[in-house]
C-alpha cells in the first residue's frame, strides 16, 4: 500500500447506497407473501359458484310453477349446507320491453359476501 | 518492477463483481416469488372444472326433455352419474386421461329435518386427506322421486372432488 489516499471513499458511499437498495427491495419481498395470501382468500372466499347456482335454481322455480314447498328447501338447505341466508320471491307478470316478464328478487348473505338482484324472468 | 499499487483496484474489482451477481440474482429470483397465492390456483381450477361439469350435466339435450343429472338423481342411477361426471372431467384432448375421482352426496329437506344421503360413495383412492373442493348443484325433482317422495323438490347435490 504505498500511496493511499482518500478516492476510496466514494467506493464506500456507493457501497451503503447499494445496501440500502437491496434493503428496500428485501422489503418488498417480504410483503408479496402476505398479498398473496389475503388475495387467495379472497377469491377463495368469494361465493361465486355458490350464487350463481342459486340463480339458477330460482329461475327454475320461477318456471316450475313457483311452489312454496321448493321455495322452503332451497332457503333450508342453503342455510344449513352453505351457512347462507337466502331469501327470494317472484311478483305478478308485469309488461318490461314487450314481453310479460316477473320481477325475481333475490337477496344472498352468507356472513362474508352480500348479493342482492332483481331481475325480470 | 513489481509494485503493490494495483491491490485497491483489484479489491474494487471483486466487490463489484459480487455486487453485480447478487443484483443478477436479486432479479431473477423476484420474478418467480412462489406465494401462499399460487398454491391455491389449482383448488380454484379444480372447482371451476366441477361446476362446469355439473352445469353441463344439468343442461338438457333439448327443450322438454330432462337433464341427465335430473335423470340420474332421480332414477337414483349412482352408476351412470359417477360415469358421465368422470367422463366429462377427466377428458383431456389427447394423450391419457386425467386422474380425477369423486363422490357425491344429496342433502335434501324432510319436514323441519335436513337430511344427507350418500349418493356415490368414494373409491379406494380416498383417505380423508385428499385436497379436495366440493361443488353443488341445486336440482329439483318432481313429485315421484326417492327422497321423500310425494312432493316437487329441490334437493342440493354436492360433489367432492379430488386429484390422485
Amino acid at each position: 500500500m504505498a500511496c493511499m489516499n482518500e478516492d476510496g471513499q466514494w467506493i464506500v458511499l456507493m457501497g451503503l447506497l447499494v445496501a440500502l437498495g437491496l434493503f428496500f427491495l428485501a422489503l418488498i419481498i417480504n410483503q408479496s407473501a402476505l398479498v398473496g395470501q389475503t388475495t387467495a382468500e379472497g377469491v377463495l372466499e368469494f361465493p361465486k359458484n355458490d350464487i350463481r347456482d342459486l340463480r339458477e335454481a330460482v329461475f327454475d322455480y320461477v318456471e316450475k310453477g313457483r311452489l312454496e314447498a321448493v321455495q322452503k328447501d332451497i332457503i333450508a338447505i342453503s342455510l344449513e349446507r352453505k351457512n347462507a341466508v337466502v331469501s327470494f320471491s317472484a311478483g305478478e307478470q308485469q309488461g318490461v320491453s314487450g314481453r310479460l316478464l316477473r320481477p325475481v328478487i333475490i337477496h344472498y348473505n352468507n356472513g362474508v359476501t352480500e348479493y342482492d338482484e332483481t331481475v325480470y324472468y | 518492477m513489481v509494485n503493490d499499487s494495483g491491490q485497491l483496484y483489484t479489491m474494487e474489482g471483486v466487490a463489484a463483481g459480487i455486487i453485480m451477481l447478487l443484483t443478477v440474482y436479486i432479479v431473477i429470483s423476484t420474478t418467480s416469488i412462489y406465494t401462499a397465492g399460487d398454491t391455491h390456483i389449482p383448488d380454484m381450477q379444480l372447482e371451476q372444472l366441477g361446476s362446469d361439469v355439473l352445469a353441463m350435466m344439468d343442461t338438457p339435450n333439448a327443450k322438454d326433455l330432462k337433464s341427465d343429472l335430473e335423470v340420474f338423481v332421480n332414477t337414483g342411477n349412482s352408476t351412470d352419474f359417477e360415469s358421465t361426471f368422470l367422463n366429462y372431467c377427466n377428458t383431456r384432448t389427447s394423450g391419457a386421461t386425467d386422474e380425477l375421482h369423486m363422490s357425491a352426496n344429496v342433502t335434501y329437506r324432510d319436514g323441519n329435518d335436513i337430511k344427507e344421503r350418500q349418493f356415490v360413495a368414494p373409491d379406494d383412492s380416498w383417505t380423508g386427506r385428499e385436497s379436495a373442493v366440493r361443488v353443488t348443484r341445486w336440482v329439483q325433482l318432481p313429485s315421484a322421486n326417492p327422497y321423500g317422495g310425494v312432493r316437487v323438490r329441490a334437493v342440493l347435490v354436492e360433489v367432492l372432488l379430488w386429484r390422485a
